[in-house]
């Protein structure tokens, strides 16, 4: 009988609540949190979701165990279809994929990420670039955006080296404003932007403006813990609630389609440790 | 107006590794086929390191190891990939890194769908091919070729972007006749779009077969007549996988990725010198992995889950 969970569940269980059924959604590479939170929407809440995988380009693939990479057969297995890659980016810039799945290095208040590189003007690190992301953060009707690496570290000089930054240095995937300030709005782009935001320390949507805001913190963290990793003044919900872990059969489904424990190469070795107590619900609901 | 690709229709268009790495003029735009951790051309990349080739730009979308040896070795100018890395396998490409961040290669990244569309533009004739997308983004000030336009039926804005035509493309697949028709299996990624987009197609295959076992294949065929030139390649793609021959090889890439983080001289001594410069032909190339052995291993992936499974439990070399 499992009675608890990891953080890397309880984050792929957040990430699946974003997932509508009947949507179709996509993933990159490197992002094997949202690979499973994708297989268990399909297989709890969201039947219907039309599932194209990220870099195989299969359609409803049931993978045999997740691949530590994710262009591998492995993953492709049962897949009903294969898009070619100019098709699924013909899908969401023609305004009908529902939902991707973007990340960063750096992701500033209005939900933009760098993928690119550090520094501006002059790059000091350069980043492995955001494949399909600059295209997708603007064509994708709906964006689910996440990082385990929300948690600020200290740099050698003892400076803290934020994730969540007041700007990016470098706008790889648009959020809701540019870089000038203009808002999204203004371009007429197909998709309306980052809807949530997940991290290792908690949730966040985004307020009219397109202003990150805090409505969820995990049981073992504090709104003090939230604020002091973050680049900016953060805007918080009336009342801040707290993330629901995953039933036990959804513990149970992530740890058989992940026998590896791939997803826990993107957490941080400080929250391998963190473990939530299950509780007994009904089923997962949207 | 660029003038026409040419039709290749010579009936036997089978070369060696070596010559199919002396057509790739230096200061080329290159496409690199395959993606990420699957059927990038590796053999051929090893014999253009050896042949010395530079100045070369790569153009992609999402790519690891193959862009990380070329920035490693030496030959490139330019990189235009929109992902290069190791995912959360290994982590961010150190040699990559190295050559962008000193400058030694211009960072000059695009986005995948960006790509399609300035390759389509090639594959039809057209200049350029507009996109809604990208715009509000720093690609805009990163790439300042691309147009804005208004567009004449709907009033609305639209990015142009122009055609992309790869003076090179270089491709990994699993079979192919000596005509040059190529059998794809599993994901083509971009490889289809690069071949009809680009001047000249080289190809290496896992197995030269004759155009009737070609006809009765599983798979996606590039016509002949885009391809240049072909050569058998057994394993050419490793240490990335070409499914069903063989998959991704994790303790080599682990191996690999561990010298590139030491440092680039380093990385000289204990990868280059060993593996590209210290294996004068794809075969000793391939005793140098291991021979027989690895490649039995790394077929092993169809002996049912568990035996897939065991090729991806540890980074040591088996």
């Amino acid at each position: 009988m499992i009675a608890s969970c990891t953080l890397g569940e309880m984050m792929i269980a957040a990430l699946t609540r974003t997932i509508q059924d009947g949507e179709l959604v996509f993933h990159g590479f490197g992002s094997p949190l949202v690979q499973l939170a994708m297989h268990v929407a399909k297989r709890t809440h969201a039947p219907r979701m039309g599932l194209v995988a990220g870099a195989t380009y299969g359609v409803d693939p049931a993978p045999r165990f997740l691949t530590p990479t994710s262009n591998d057969w492995a993953m492709d297995q049962g897949a009903a279809a294969s898009l070619g890659i100019e098709e699924l980016f013909d899908l969401a810039a023609a305004g009908r994929l529902g939902r991707m799945f973007l990340s960063g290095l750096q992701i500033d208040r209005w939900g933009n990420c760098n993928v690119t590189a550090l520094g501006a003007p002059h790059m000091a690190m350069k980043l492995p670039g955001g494949g399909g992301g600059g295209n997708l953060s603007c064509d994708a009707q709906r964006v689910t955006l996440w990082t385990p690496a929300h948690r600020a570290e200290i740099d050698a000089k003892g400076r803290r080296r934020f994730r969540l930054v007041e700007a990016c240095d470098f706008i790889t995937n648009l959020g809701h404003r540019d870089a000038a300030g203009r808002p999204r709005k203004a371009y007429g782009h197909r998709g309306r932007g980052p809807q949530f935001l997940i991290t290792e320390l908690g949730l966040f949507d985004y307020e009219a403006d397109g202003h990150m805001r805090l409505v969820a913190l995990y049981p073992d963290t504090t709104i003090e813990d939230a604020q002091e990793n973050t680049g900016f003044a953060l805007r918080m919900a009336d009342r801040v609630g707290v993330i629901a872990p995953p039933t036990r059969s959804v513990v149970d489904l992530i740890r058989k389609l992940d026998p590896l424990r791939v997803h826990e190469k993107e957490i941080r070795p400080l929250d391998l440790k963190r473990r939530f107590d299950l509780v007994e619900q009904r089923e997962e609901r949207a | 107006m660029t003038s026409p690709r040419e039709i290749r229709t010579e009936p036997d268009k089978r070369r060696t590794l070596d010559e199919l790495a002396s057509m790739v003029p230096d200061g080329a735009v290159v496409a690199v086929g395959g993606g990420l951790s699957s059927r990038e051309p590796m053999a051929l990349l090893r014999a253009l390191l050896r042949r010395g080739a530079t100045g070369l730009t790569v153009v992609g979308s999402a790519h690891g190891i193959d862009v990380d040896l070329l920035c490693a070795g030496g030959a490139l100018a330019r990189s235009a990939e929109s992902y290069v890395g190791f995912e959360q396998d290994f982590g961010l490409a150190p040699n990559y890194r190295r050559a962008l961040e000193s400058g030694a290669v211009e960072a000059a990244d695009s986005c995948c769908y960006t790509l399609v569309q300035q390759l389509r533009a090639a594959i039809q004739g057209l200049p350029f091919m507009p996109i809604r997308s990208v715009r509000g983004t720093g690609f805009m000030t990163l790439h300042p070729e691309y147009r804005l336009m208004t567009c004449p039926f709907t009033g609305e804005e639209l990015l142009l972007v122009p055609a992309l035509e790869p003076d090179v493309a270089l491709i990994h697949a699993q079979y192919g006749d000596e005509k040059g028709n190529l059998v794809i299996q599993g994901p083509p990624v971009a490889d289809l779009l690069f071949a009809r987009a680009s001047k000249l197609v080289l190809a290496t295959v896992e197995k030269i077969v004759t155009t009737q076992d070609v006809q009765g294949m599983p798979g996606a065929v590039l016509p002949y007549f885009y391809v240049a030139a072909i050569c058998e390649a057994p394993m050419g793609a490793h240490p990335t996988a070409c499914y069903p021959f063989y998959g991704y090889d994790r303790p080599h890439t682990a191996l690999y990725h561990a010298a590139a983080r030491a440092g680039a001289e380093s990385f000289k001594s204990t990868y280059l010198d060993v593996f590209v410069h210290g294996a004068a032909s794809h075969d000793a190339y391939l005793a140098r992995i291991g021979g027989e052995a690895t490649r039995a291993r790394l077929a092993s992936w169809a002996n049912g889950d568990d035996a897939w499974m065991n090729l991806y439990r540890d980074e040591a070399p088996a």
